[in-house]
């Protein structure tokens, strides 16, 4: 059993649509802000970039700590987040 | 390596190296993969340096990328022979070219042609495999290839397989498998001193393979084949050797791929000298490999060195090798292989017992020049197995000498106590210097006789010293410890004549003296004080002077008994402690036990109460001996007894639940316990009692696919009483999905034995949302289970459900929608899951 967020159980649920990247587990006001100064507005553009490094957590997370000024656990939750994600919708 | 220059194909190409398939390489995922390549090298590198030897084949075999891995194993199985020897041959090939210095004919320089850094790790590990011409490179390279994928064996084999693969995937394909081999090469290229001998067997069956392989690859021709067989014979022999090279030299080298090609050409050099066929060719090799290693790692060459030295062979190549670490190493060596070398040094060292110990490995290795890059690499491990020793050997002689200096130390103390318990005579030896009779003596005396006097005294006095000594040492020459006077003067006489007219004036002296001088005289009485010499009959000595042999006797028995009575008193300070210690753990373990007990027995009681409760048929309390009987299996029970005595006490005095009382069992008493139930409510009211695991996509579909739902084991029809609660459990589903609108019909189903609900809602997101709200929630102690129902079997069986359409209300215990009338359990429960 994993211990996810709430926020990680609402982004999972349903398709992300148009949501923004702040919808992202691990993902909060400061790391959106510094993702959307990326050009990585929306949830789905990171998502883009999850993909291209063919959805491997490690990658993703190596990443995001490079973009962005994220610590261990924010990478995780939110590669965690689009794992799962891609689990249930791609 | 700079991995800024690196173009995203290189990159990528160097990814897929390490077995893994990265994703297109852009400018923003291009420092990812940057940083996992560097995570890969670092990897590889704490691989070869710490597992290295044992471990390392199989499970560098293992850890290698599946993928090219797959593509060895399956050259492997294919060709294994062949592939053994095309390895070999290759790696000869490969070795020559890649060195340059080497003296050599221009096998040095073989072949090096897509030498791509990555490639250079493997060809390194090839030669040092196997030093063979270039022409077979490619099959040995194969071979090796193969061999080392599809030898199980971890030690030796995998390990020379893994060297030949290399050098295989070097020949064929310088991509994706050449990492995995390399990586698998540098781990079981560390091959222990022990492995060795396997390495042996691999190595060898890689020369009998390489001479097929030659075959099958249509290989140089004749000539060549024999000597590439005769070489692989050495090879065989300096397998080993060139596994521990190659791995010498993939450590060397580094993990990245960019090694240095020194191994490589080292071994290269070693092959040239095997088709050179002669001793000078192999000196040269070994030379050349030795030169080229030597920068890196004075061993190798040292190692190489001392084979060529000992064999007298080119030594100019020796010499220059000498330098630097070789004399380092081979000093080092020296006395470890001395025994392997002296036969390894012979030139006709034959290639016998390969499979022996690995000293022989070494033997017949040195035979031809065997790549000194094996050798190397076997320095490399011995080297740096005997500096741990070396370590080690100077702590232990420090140990060693701790140790006597300890030893001595108490001998000395001994010794000592030895003089001072034997010996007692304050009186020096020979000439009386002082004597206790003061000045009177010597003005009665002229000096001559007052030196026999003297002299007279010290005989008596050592002789009946001596008797004494004798005495108390026990011996039965001396039966008594005084001597008597006629004794006395009869051994005075027979020591010299001149004291018989003396010896009644030293007796009166010796009265006179007023202080001990070792001889007691004593009358016919023992103890008599004596007066006048006339009255002395024995004399006896006070100083004892055991012999030596019996004051080392004693002390050795007084230094022993002493320490034996320090052990006991601490053996028994010990056995007390022990003693102690382990009360406390039976202590402890008992309660454990017991409290255990009380803990099954509260259980037990319980389970009854609350059978009773159902079932009023039960009485309300057990007998005791009934519950221990249940719980405590029948051959326990002598052992239990006190732990169940105990546990009884227990409940009588700490348990509230439970009443102790005396009780009348079919006409006879019994101390029965009582459950006292506990003011607990709602025993007939359900109650949904939290959720028993997180939904997630595990657990739960992804989506809700249905409308309909069937709940599981929200009751049991045996136990329910009353009427109307499967209008209870109605309710309690509806007051759980109060937030959701969307429940248009619940079935309960009475007569199912697995408490079955049937429901239906509006859509597919409001039953979804209803199985997120029900599935594995507790339920009046039950867990509930939802899945989906297709509608249309839904319909099927509950065909007053199609006309439903309005939610349900918890509220209320009517149903709103008058076309759907509830309480409709469909007849049978078939149809659906």
């Amino acid at each position: 059993m994993s211990t996810t967020s709430q926020k990680h159980r609402n982004f999972v649920s349903e398709p992300m649509a148009d949501k923004p990247v702040t919808a992202l587990a691990g993902i909060g006001d400061r790391l959106g802000h510094s993702l959307t100064e990326q050009g990585y507005d929306k949830a789905y553009v990171v998502l883009g970039q999850f993909l291209l490094l063919r959805k491997d957590s490690e990658l993703f997370c190596y990443w995001l700590k490079d973009v962005t000024a994220a610590n261990s656990k924010q990478a995780d939750d939110c590669a965690q987040c689009l794992k799962d994600w891609c689990d249930a919708f791609l | 390596m700079a991995s800024t220059q690196l173009t995203d194909e290189e990159l990528f190409s160097q990814l897929k190296c390490f077995g893994y398939t990265p994703g297109p390489v852009t400018e923003n995922t291009r420092p990812v993969y940057l940083k996992k390549l560097k995570k890969f090298r670092e990897e590889q590198q704490q691989q070869q340096r710490g597992k290295g030897r044992v471990s390392g084949t199989s499970s560098s075999s293992s850890t290698g990328a599946p993928r090219p891995v797959k593509h060895d194993v399956r050259r492997l199985s294919s060709g294994r022979r062949p592939g053994l020897k095309s390895s070999v041959l290759g790696f000869s090939s490969d070795e020559s070219d890649a060195e340059t210095p080497l003296k050599r004919k221009g096998l040095d320089h073989m072949k090096r042609p897509s030498r791509s850094p990555h490639l250079q790790q493997q060809q390194l590990k090839i030669r040092a495999a196997t030093p063979l011409n270039e022409a077979n490179k490619k099959q040995y390279g194969v071979g090796t290839a193969l061999k080392s994928n599809s030898f199980p064996n971890p030690d030796g084999q995998t390990s020379a397989s893994l060297g030949w693969e290399t050098g295989k995937r070097y020949m064929h394909d310088p991509e994706s498998r050449d990492e995995d081999v390399s990586d698998e090469e540098v781990q079981n290229s560390h091959p222990v001193n022990g492995r060795s001998a396997a390495r042996l067997n691999t190595s060898k069956l890689a020369g009998e393979y390489s001479d097929s392989d030659e075959e099958e690859v249509g290989g140089p021709g004749g000539p060549e084949r024999d000597r590439r067989s005769l070489e692989l014979r050495r090879i065989y022999t300096s397998g080993p050797f060139a596994s521990h090279v190659d791995g010498g030299g993939s450590r060397i080298g580094g993990k990245n791929c960019a090694l240095n090609p020194l191994g490589n050409r080292a071994m290269a050099g070693g092959r040239e000298e095997f088709e050179e066929r002669g001793k000078k060719g192999d000196l040269d090799a070994s030379g050349g490999l030795r030169s080229h290693m030597l920068p890196r790692k004075p061993i190798y060459l040292s190692l190489g060195e001392d084979h060529q030295s000992k064999t007298g062979e080119n030594n100019h190549i020796n010499r220059e090798e000498g330098a630097s670490g070789s004399n380092m190493a081979s000093i080092a060596l020296r006395p470890r292989y001395r025994g392997s070398y002296s036969p390894t040094l012979s030139p006709q060292g034959g290639y016998s017992n390969h499979s022996s110990v690995p000293n022989h490995a070494y033997g017949p290795g040195t035979q031809k020049k065997k790549p000194t890059a094996p050798e190397d690499e076997l320095l490399l491990q011995f080297k740096r197995e005997e500096q741990p020793s070396s370590g080690s050997f100077s702590a232990h002689y420090l140990s060693m000498f701790l140790l006597t200096a300890a030893c001595l130390f108490f001998l000395l103390l001994g010794l000592m106590y030895i003089r001072m318990r034997g010996s007692g005579s304050p009186a020096g030896d020979g000439v009386i210097k002082s004597h206790p009779f003061g000045s009177n003596f010597d003005s009665s005396y002229s000096k001559t006789e007052k030196d026999v006097i003297l002299k007279l005294l010290l005989s008596l006095h050592d002789h009946l010293a001596i008797v004494a000594g004798h005495h108390d040492c026990g011996e039965q020459q001396y039966a008594s410890r005084s001597l008597s006077r006629e004794q006395v003067t009869q051994y005075l006489l027979a020591q010299d004549g001149d004291f018989k007219d003396f010896i009644d004036v030293s007796l009166e002296w010796i009265i006179r003296a007023g202080q001990d001088v070792g001889i007691r005289l004593s009358g016919e009485l023992a103890d008599d004080l004596v007066m006048d010499v006339s009255e002395i009959s024995w004399l006896e000595s006070t100083h004892p002077r055991m012999p030596f042999t019996c004051r080392f006797r004693r002390a050795l028995l007084t230094v022993m008994n002493k320490v034996l009575v320090v052990a006991v008193v601490v053996g028994l300070v010990c056995s007390v402690i022990c003693y102690v210690k382990y009360r406390w753990r039976r202590e402890e373990e008992e309660t454990r036990q017991m409290y255990d007990m009380v803990e099954r027995i509260i259980d037990v009681l319980r389970t009854h109460g609350e059978a009773c409760q159902e079932n009023r048929d039960l009485e309300p309390y057990l007998p005791i001996p009934h519950v221990r009987d249940s719980l405590v299996q029948p051959q326990d029970r002598r052992k239990m007894k006190k732990v169940w005595e105990r546990a009884v006490k227990f409940l009588s005095a700490n348990e509230s639940r439970i009443r102790t009382e005396t009780q009348q069992i079919k006409g006879a008493d019994f101390m029965v316990w009582r459950w006292i139930q506990p003011p607990l409510s709602s025993d007939k009211s359900k109650m949904w009692q939290g959720k028993a695991f997180p939904l997630d996509r595990r657990n739960s579909p992804p989506n809700s696919l249905t409308p309909c739902l069937k709940i599981r084991n929200m009751f049991d029809p045996d136990m329910e009483v009353g009427d109307s609660w499967d209008l209870a459990i109605q309710e309690a589903i509806l007051e759980k999905c109060s937030d959701n609108d969307g429940i248009v019909h619940i079935s309960v189903d009475k007569n199912s034995k697995e408490g079955c609900v049937y429901v239906k809602c509006l859509s597919a997101e409001h039953s979804g949302k209803a199985f997120k709200a029900l599935h594995g929630s507790w339920f009046d102690g039950k867990l509930v289970t939802v899945k989906y129902l297709r509608l249309d079997r839904y319909h099927q069986r509950f065909p007053q459900a199609q006309g439903c359409s309005a939610p349900l209300k918890a509220s209320s215990l009517h149903q709103t929608p008058a076309p759907c009338p509830l309480q409709h359990g469909g007849p049978n429960s078939s149809g659906f899951s």
